[in-house]
C-alpha cells in the first residue's frame, strides 16, 4: 500500500495522528532536533540529519516506573508504574531503526522477557524515513545498512525535496492500518514513486571483517593504555548512542509511599561497577573505555553475531574531545586504508 | 591550513620538541587532527614521531589544562599548550591545589578564537567542504561554491565574549600576543533574562534544562570542577537523585553553578561539551556578574594569587541578605 501526503497537509497529518496516541517526531528544540513528542506548534525537522540523541528512548525511555507503593494504615497499596498508549514514532532514520533490531535481542530474545520494552515495542508503529542528505559524520554504509531501505519498520516513508511531499509504504499490517486514514489526507501513489535517491556515507576505510575475532585475547592489549587518555569520563557518547541499552534500578521516596524506577545508566561513569565495600572492578577511565568499545566490537558481536553499532554518527558529532567509535575501531586496527 | 598556522605551527614544534628531547618535560599535551579538518582533539606526545601529529588551527578549542589532574600521576613534568582561557584554567587548578607550578611547563598561545562547526554548516547552508581564512575573514568553500564571511561570526560561542585571548600564565609564549578585547555584549543575554518576570524565567530554564541527559559532560569539561568526588557521586547522604526529572536537572545544575560562584572563569567548556546545548554559560555569568556588583569587580583565573571573593572575607563585606 503506497499513499502519498502532499507538503501543505503535513500539518494536519500530525495533528490527525497526535489525535490517535502519542505522536513522536523529529522536532526542532533550541538549536538541536529531537525526537519527542509532537504538541502544536512544533516545528517538525523531516529534513534534518540524525536526533542530537537517538529515538532509543521511545521503547527504553531514560526512566520509567516499575511500582509504586503507599502505606494506608495498615495496607500496603501497590500499582503498575506505567500505563501503556498507542504510539506512532515518525521520521526514524534506517540506522535507529537497525539499533532498534540490536536492541529487541537484549530486551525481548530473553527469558523472561522485558515486559516494559515489550509492551511500549507492542503499543508502537514506527514509520522509518529513508534518508537523503546524510551529514558528515554519518557512516552506516560500513555496517551494510541502507539509508534509503527501512526493514523492520511498519512504513517507510520517502520525501521528495522539491516539493515536500511524503510517500508513504506500508511494510507491515501495523503499517496499513496507518495509512487507511482519511482519504482527503493520503491520497493513492498510483504507480508514482520517489528515489530511491543515492545515498553514501563516510567509510573511514574501517575494515570490520575480521575484526570481532581479532579482538579476543587483546584485553590487555597496549592500545588501550593510550585510546582512553583523552576521555574526559562524561557520559555522552552512552546517552547520544542508539545501541547502548544499560540502566540501573532505584527506589525514590520513603518508607510510606514511593516508587521504584530504572533510568540509563553509563559505563563511562566511576559508579557504574562500584561494589558495596568500596572494590571497582573498572577503577579509571581506561577500563571503562575498554568495556565500551569492547561490548560495541567484541562481546555484543560474540552473543549476537554482529557489531553494536549502526554508525549513525552521534558519538563522532558529539564527544567533547572526538573520542569515538572510530577512533577506536583505527586504534584496534580496523583500518584498511591509512591515508585519510 | 592557513599560512599563518603552518608558521606558527612550525615555531611551536620547534619549542616543544627542543624541550621533550631534551627532557625539559615528559609528555606534551597538545591537539592533533581528528577524522575531520573541523576537529582537532588532544594530543598526548611523548616522543618525536607523536609531535608529528601536532596541530594547531581554528579548531584547537578543548582546553588541554585539566588533563594535568590525572597525568600527572604517570609524567614528572608535562608540557601544555595553553590559549588565553586554557592559562585560566591552569590558575583556576592551580589555586584549588590540584597542581604543582613547577612540574608544569606552559606554552603560551594568543589565540584567535575557535570556530564553531555547526555554525559553519548554518552560514554556509550546506555542510562545507573546506575552508581558507585570511584577514579576518573565512572562505566557506562548498559544492555549490564559495561564500566568503567575517570570522568574528562563525566562532565558538564561548569565544564570542572573550576578555583575554592572550595566556596570562606562560613559561614561554611562542607566538605574538594580540592584546585584550572587549566583550560588551558579555551579560546581554543575562540581562533580558533578569528582566524577565520570575514565571517566565522559570519557564525559559525549565524548557532548557529539559533536555538535560545528565551526562555531565559540562561538569567533566570542566576547570572548576576538580573535586575529587562530586556531590553528584555522594550517597551518604544522596543529593542528586537519579531521576530524571526538572527538579533534578535543576538541582545538579544550580548546585554546580554556585560551586563555581567566583571561581568561573567563563571558558564556556561546560556549554561546548553538551550535546543539546544547554546555555550553561549565562547561568555562569550570572554568578560573575552578581559577585562583580556586590564585591567589585573580580575575574577569576586572572591570577592565582588573588583570592576569589567568596574564599575571603572582609569586615566591610556587604550582607546582602541581613541588610535588607
Amino acid at each position: 500500500m503506497k499513499k502519498i501526503v502532499t507538503a501543505d497537509k503535513l500539518p494536519v497529518l500530525w495533528s490527525h495522528l497526535a489525535g490517535q496516541g502519542k505522536l513522536l517526531l523529529p522536532v526542532k528544540e533550541g538549536p538541536t532536533v529531537l525526537f519527542k513528542e509532537w504538541t502544536a506548534g512544533d516545528e517538525v525537522a523531516l529534513d534534518a540529519p540524525t536526533s542530537a540523541i537517538s529515538p532509543k528512548d521511545i521503547f527504553f525511555p531514560r526512566e520509567e516506573t516499575y511500582m509504586r507503593y503507599r502505606c494506608r494504615g495498615p495496607v500496603l497499596e501497590l500499582s503498575a508504574g506505567e500505563e501503556f498508549e498507542p504510539v506512532t514514532a515518525f521520521g526514524v532514520h534506517p540506522c535507529d531503526l537497525k539499533a532498534f533490531e540490536m536492541l529487541d535481542r537484549v530486551y525481548l530474545d530473553q527469558d523472561p522477557v522485558d515486559e516494559l520494552y515489550r509492551d511500549r515495542r507492542a503499543r508502537t508503529t514506527v514509520v522509518a524515513l529513508a534518508c537523503f542528505a546524510p551529514d558528515p559524520f554519518c557512516f552506516c554504509s560500513v555496517f551494510g545498512i541502507d539509508p534509503v531501505s527501512a526493514p523492520g519498520a511498519d512504513v517507510i516513508a520517502h520525501l521528495d525535496r522539491q516539493s515536500g511531499n511524503l510517500m508513504l509504504e506500508a511494510q507491515t499490517v501495523k503499517g496499513e492500518a496507518l495509512l487507511k486514514g482519511d482519504a482527503s489526507l493520503l491520497t493513492e501513489a498510483n504507480g508514482q514513486s520517489y528515489g530511491p535517491a543515492l545515498v553514501k556515507t563516510a567509510d573511514f576505510g574501517l575494515k570490520l571483517s575480521g575484526l570481532s575475532e581479532n579482538l579476543k585475547g587483546r584485553f590487555e592489549d597496549p592500545a588501550w593504555d593510550k585510546l582512553y587518555k583523552s576521555c574526559l569520563g562524561c557520559g555522552v557518547c552512552t546517552y547520544v548512542c542508539p545501541t547502548c541499552y544499560c540502566f540501573d534500578v532505584e527506589d525514590y521516596g520513603h518508607e510510606m509511599a514511593g516508587e521504584r524506577f530504572r533510568c540509563w545508566d553509563s559505563c563511562m561513569y566511576g559508579q557504574f561497577t562500584l561494589m558495596a565495600g568500596g572494590h571497582n572492578p573498572r577503577p579509571s577511565r581506561k577500563e571503562r573505555i575498554r568495556q565500551r568499545f569492547l561490548h560495541k566490537l567484541q562481546y555484543y558481536p560474540e552473543t549476537y553475531g554482529e557489531i553494536a553499532c549502526v554508525g549513525c554518527g552521534r558519538c563522532l558529532r558529539s564527544c567533547p574531545v572526538n573520542l569515538d567509535i572510530v577512533q577506536a575501531i583505527i586504534a584496534l586496527g580496523g583500518e584498511q586504508n591509512v591515508q585519510r | 591550513m592557513a599560512e599563518r598556522y603552518l608558521a606558527e605551527l612550525t615555531k611551536i614544534r620547534d619549542a616543544v620538541r627542543q624541550d621533550l628531547l631534551g627532557g625539559r618535560i615528559n609528555l606534551l599535551l597538545g591537539w592533533e587532527k581528528g577524522h575531520y579538518w573541523w576537529q582537532s582533539r588532544p594530543l598526548f606526545a611523548e616522543d618525536e614521531k607523536d609531535l608529528e601529529r601536532l596541530t594547531w588551527d581554528s579548531f584547537c578549542a578543548v582546553n588541554l589544562s585539566r588533563y594535568l589532574l590525572d597525568e600527572l600521576k604517570d609524567y614528572q613534568k608535562i608540557g601544555v599548550l595553553v590559549k588565553g582561557c586554557d592559562s585560566r584554567a591552569f590558575n583556576r587548578l592551580l589555586q584549588d591545589n590540584m597542581i604543582a607550578r613547577e612540574r608544569v611547563v606552559l606554552y603560551g598561545l594568543p589565540c584567535p578564537g575557535m570556530l564553531d562547526y555547526s555554525l559553519l554548516t548554518a552560514v554556509a547552508g550546506v555542510a562545507p567542504e573546506g575552508i581558507d581564512e585570511e584577514n579576518g575573514r573565512v572562505v566557506l568553500k562548498t559544492v555549490a561554491g564559495e561564500k566568503t564571511v567575517e570570522r568574528d561570526q562563525l566562532l565558538l560561542y564561548k569565544c564570542r565574549d572573550c576578555l583575554y585571548p592572550d595566556p596570562v600564565v606562560y613559561d614561554q609564549l611562542l607566538l605574538i600576543p594580540r592584546g585584550a578585547k572587549e566583550a560588551p555584549e558579555r551579560y546581554k543575554s543575562v540581562t533580558a533574562l533578569e528582566e524577565l518576570p520570575a514565571d517566565e524565567r522559570y519557564a525559559y530554564w525549565d524548557k532548557e534544562l529539559s533536555r538535560c541527559l545528565r551526562c555531565y559532560a559540562c561538569r567533566q569539561a570542566c576547570p572548576y570542577c576538580s573535586c575529587r568526588e562530586c556531590f553528584v557521586e555522594q550517597d551518604k547522604p544522596r543529593w542528586q537523585g537519579r531521576a530524571y526529572q526538572a527538579s533534578e536537572n535543576f538541582l545538579f545544575h544550580l548546585v554546580r553553578a554556585y560551586h563555581g560562584a567566583g571561581r568561573c572563569i567563563d571558558c564556556g567548556e561546560c556549554q561546548r561539551a553538551c550535546p543539546v546545548v544547554i546555555p550553561l554559560q549565562e547561568l555562569n555569568r550570572k554568578l560573575i556578574k552578581d559577585l562583580n556588583e556586590l564585591y567589585g569587580q573580580f575575574e577569576a583565573g586572572l591570577n592565582a594569587e588573588l583570592e576569589p571573593p567568596l574564599l575571603t572575607y572582609k569586615p566591610n563585606d556587604p550582607a546582602a541578605f541581613s541588610e535588607k
